[in-house]
């Protein structure tokens, strides 16, 4: 962060050289680490590429990426469903044919589960090991501010019960094509395409049927005989974490794409927004005056505007334009957040950046000769990050409830791509019935999912603000985490 | 600068942030892709659609269609419904489906005060108790669930109460309502019954409907949609006493032998609700967003029912005077909430800028 003792100061490229031992450890390390799953790193990365070549105008590459994108589904990866299947079939004798070891389908997809999620575990593990030897190795200071906020964010147990839970939900979006108990191409997009082997009573032989028949015979919709609850089997052997939805699709396959989703959404305009909101606040805390008041005026416009009804009035605007239809319509939602969100951060930050735009530090650097640009970046932006931190985890909960309601009106991401307030409006009807668990599931993990990202928030602002507690501008904060009312 | 000059600046900003914010919704609801011509009268028909541009305006150029949009809205001429209602005045759409609105928003800021408040107060006396974790982690989840769903599930409990509450029929408590029907406010409009024929007014069932028949309709959808601003009152309600109750003037009262009701009451509690000031002020923003799902689950046809059919009718004009009002009212409130402060808190002005 400073630079004060720049003569004396060893670059850090020469500090590894001079002891590269640690750092070659935890590389060699992360290595393995990444190469065991290395077939699911390059997936998603050339699905992120291809997200973002279908949204340019004449898809330039998107063939070849998605080629590429076959190619790595067949470099071997650990934790797959090819090498974990769940998805099999009970023959007359009771014994199970096609998964993992012959287990049972519920253990076969739990024992998944569980190794990803320590997989995930284990790389944090393996990222706070590193900051260790960083630490200890690496880093001339034996104490910095920086570290202080780590430890007091080590002895927050309400904001680690939120980065738990908040891991847990990146988790489930960032590996939703190996953790469903099958998959959204197979089981929501086109069943038709898509066959499945069960064990026919009748004729006793294994048959195989369509995914989309099998579907009709699972549906889930509360009366009698028609349902299939959580950790339960349908009639073809296909085990439901979740339950299935009203027309017999996984609950669970479509609860973790639709995370995917969500967090998608969430993350890029939290980007976009945070980074209007930074550079302004920069800007606006450096030059004041006018281009203070400006913003003001713009921000206070455009957060007299409720968002959800923005979201509400765009939806139906550009509905069935080009622009609502790119990725599914997360676009359209992304643009709108960013639009709508970045005042909140810009309030945020407002206070902060003009308390250190009065520091000595700046008048010197300005006397010094420095260029505005250098001053915003290296003497002001460093002090005012950590703000949009604590905003960024409230908003995240905020934006993914929003995206819900929204979707649960029927607007926004377009169907069949699965979002959680779809799931929450289609069981609407069976709420006190059978099938409780197509809307109930969903909201409650909409809440765990907030309750998560607000303690996060919460831990954050505690860590780098011990004095805060609460501070003034809640009203905003408020607004912002409760989705602007949905 | 002195507290009442900084009000008045306060005041006089707000005129760019209508203008502007006006501009942005004639933005969305006129350069939007939506033609509104054809959707009057619809795509096949040319001559008609070329008839209705001419009749509606929109072969002017665009900075014309701009300066009448604007001085319409601030002449407060709202202009009429096209496509919900044809003809229908935006003014008299409103007058016909606010009121059960402004019941639901009246109700869920006092259910949610009423709650909200005492529970963070108590929470507050009672730091670090079982009493105190349970009201704030109930706070934290009550806040984090989404309202709509919410919504759902009160509605079908509600629905199911004789088999879910142990025989406890909700549509038959007190009064017999039905679940999923707006509120009968007709009553509202003869007041002075309340006192010359109390029965009727206030609890009886009739055609005018009764204030509590009324209550009890719009009291489950009031909770949800007070619901974040209840746990958010209780988490600044504790944290506010929690910071009263250790300053320096409660202990010197303490030092100088006040009684602890009077402690209580006179310094810790009213100080205390300083910072729930623009918690309260703004729900406002909160209920005009949460109206549309709120309604739509509780089957209330009030604004937000209204601005949903709207939006999916495509009823642009009816929408650009729906926003219009929303935007007055935010920012109304937010001066609102500055006159408060004003009057509250004699800091305010000194501190800021």
């Amino acid at each position: 962060m400073s630079e004060t003792q720049s003569d004396e100061e060893v670059p850090l490229r020469d500090r590894i050289a001079a002891n590269p031992r640690p750092a070659l450890q935890w590389l060699a390390g992360a290595l393995v680490l990444l190469a065991v799953e290395f077939g699911a790193f390059i997936g998603v990365i050339i699905q992120l590429a291809l997200t973002a070549v279908r949204l340019l105008p004449s898809n330039p590459g998107a063939a070849a990426l998605a080629s590429a994108g076959e190619a790595a589904e067949s470099i071997p990866t650990l934790l797959t469903r090819g090498l974990i299947p769940n998805q099999g079939y009970q023959t007359a004798s009771g014994e199970w044919m096609g998964t993992f070891l012959g287990l049972e389908p519920a253990y076969a997809w739990l024992l998944r589960v569980v190794l990803i999620y320590a997989y995930a575990f284990v790389w944090l593990g393996w990222f706070w090991v590193g900051y260790r030897w960083f630490r200890k190795h690496y880093r001339y200071a034996d104490w910095t501010p920086r570290d202080d906020v780590v430890d007091r964010l080590r002895s927050h147990r309400w904001g680690q019960f939120g980065f738990v839970l908040v891991l847990a939900f990146f988790v489930l979006a960032l590996f939703a094509p190996a953790l469903g108990p099958t998959t959204v191409d197979a089981n929501i997009q086109s069943p038709y395409t898509h066959y499945t082997k069960y064990y026919d009573d009748e004729i006793e032989s294994v048959s195989n049927v369509t995914v989309g028949t099998a579907n009709l015979g699972s549906t889930s919709q509360g009366a009698g005989g028609e349902n299939v609850g959580p950790w339960s089997y349908d009639d073809y052997g296909r085990f439901h974490p979740f339950g299935t939805l009203t027309d017999g699709k996984d609950l669970f396959t479509f609860m973790a794409a639709g995370a995917r989703i969500s967090l998608m959404i969430g993350l890029v305009s939290l980007l976009i927004a945070g980074f209007i909101a930074t550079a302004l606040a920069m800007l606006t805390a450096y030059y004041k005056g006018l281009a203070d008041l400006a913003a003001v005026i713009t921000s206070d416009s455009i957060q007299s505007l409720p968002v959800l009804l923005v979201l509400i009035l765009a939806s139906a605007v550009f509905g069935n334009t080009w622009i609502a239809n790119l990725y599914n319509g997360a676009v359209l939602l992304i643009a709108i957040f960013s639009v709508t969100y970045w005042p909140f951060f810009w309030r945020a930050l407002r206070g902060p950046a003009l308390q250190i735009s009065e520091q000595e530090w700046i008048d010197a650097a300005k006397s010094f000769g420095q260029k505005p640009r250098t001053i915003m970046q290296k003497h002001m932006f460093p002090y005012v990050v950590g703000y949009l931190l604590i905003y960024a985890s409230l908003t995240l909960g905020g934006i993914i409830i929003a995206v819900a309601g929204l979707s649960y009106l029927g607007l926004g991401i377009t169907p069949p791509t699965p979002e959680w307030g779809r799931a929450i409006s289609a069981g609407q009807p069976y709420v006190a019935t059978a099938s409780w668990h197509i809307s109930l599931i969903p909201g409650i993990m909409i809440t765990l999912i907030v309750v998560g990202f607000n303690a996060l928030g919460d831990g954050i602002r505690d860590a780098l603000d011990p004095q805060s507690e609460g501070g003034e501008d809640t009203g905003g904060e408020a607004a912002v985490a409760g989705g602007g009312g949905a | 600068m002195s507290r009442w000059s900084y009000f008045l600046r306060r005041l006089v900003l707000s005129i760019p942030v209508i203008l502007f914010g006006t501009t942005i919704v004639f933005m969305l609801v006129r350069l939007g892709p939506i033609d509104p011509a054809a959707a009057i009268v619809g795509m096949g028909n040319p001559q008609g659609i070329e008839r209705i541009r001419e009749q509606l305006g929109l072969t002017q150029p665009l900075w014309q269609q701009y300066i009448d949009f604007m001085i319409n809205m601030f002449t407060l001429d709202l202009g009429q419904s096209w496509v919900i209602q044809p003809g229908r005045d935006a003014y008299s759409l409103v007058a016909s489906y606010a009121p059960r609105t402004i019941w639901l928003g009246f109700w869920s800021v006092v259910i949610a005060l009423f709650i909200g408040i005492p529970l963070g107060f108590y929470a507050g006396l009672n730091p670090n108790t079982g009493g105190d974790y349970f009201a704030s982690f109930g706070g934290i989840v009550w806040r984090a669930m989404p309202n709509f769903w919410l919504a759902i599930l009160l509605v079908s409990v509600l629905v199911q109460s004789q088999d879910l509450l142990f025989g406890f029929n909700w549509s038959n408590w007190l009064v017999t309502t039905d679940i999923l029907s707006p509120p009968n406010l007709r009553f509202l409009s003869t007041p002075l019954e309340a006192i010359t024929n109390p029965i009727d007014w206030w609890v009886s069932t009739g055609a005018n409907g009764s204030f509590l028949a009324a209550l009890k309709q719009i009291a489950p959808a009031a909770i949800v949609l007070g619901s974040a601003s209840m746990g958010n009152e209780m988490r600044i309600g504790r944290t506010a006493i929690l910071e009263t109750i250790n300053s320096d003037y409660v202990e010197t009262a303490r030092a100088k032998g006040v009684s602890g009701r009077s402690l209580i009451w006179k310094h810790v509690f009213r100080n205390a609700l300083i910072p729930l000031v623009p918690i309260i002020t703004g729900e406002a923003f909160l209920l005009v967003g949460g109206s549309v799902l709120v309604e739509t689950v509780f089957a209330i046809n009030g604004i937000g029912y209204l601005f949903y059919q709207a939006a999916l009718n495509a009823d642009l004009p009816l929408l650009g005077a729906l926003m219009f009002i929303f935007i007055l009212i935010t920012v109304f409130t937010n001066i609102l909430q500055d006159l408060l402060y004003t009057l509250i808190d004699p800091r305010v002005g000194y501190e800021s800028e």
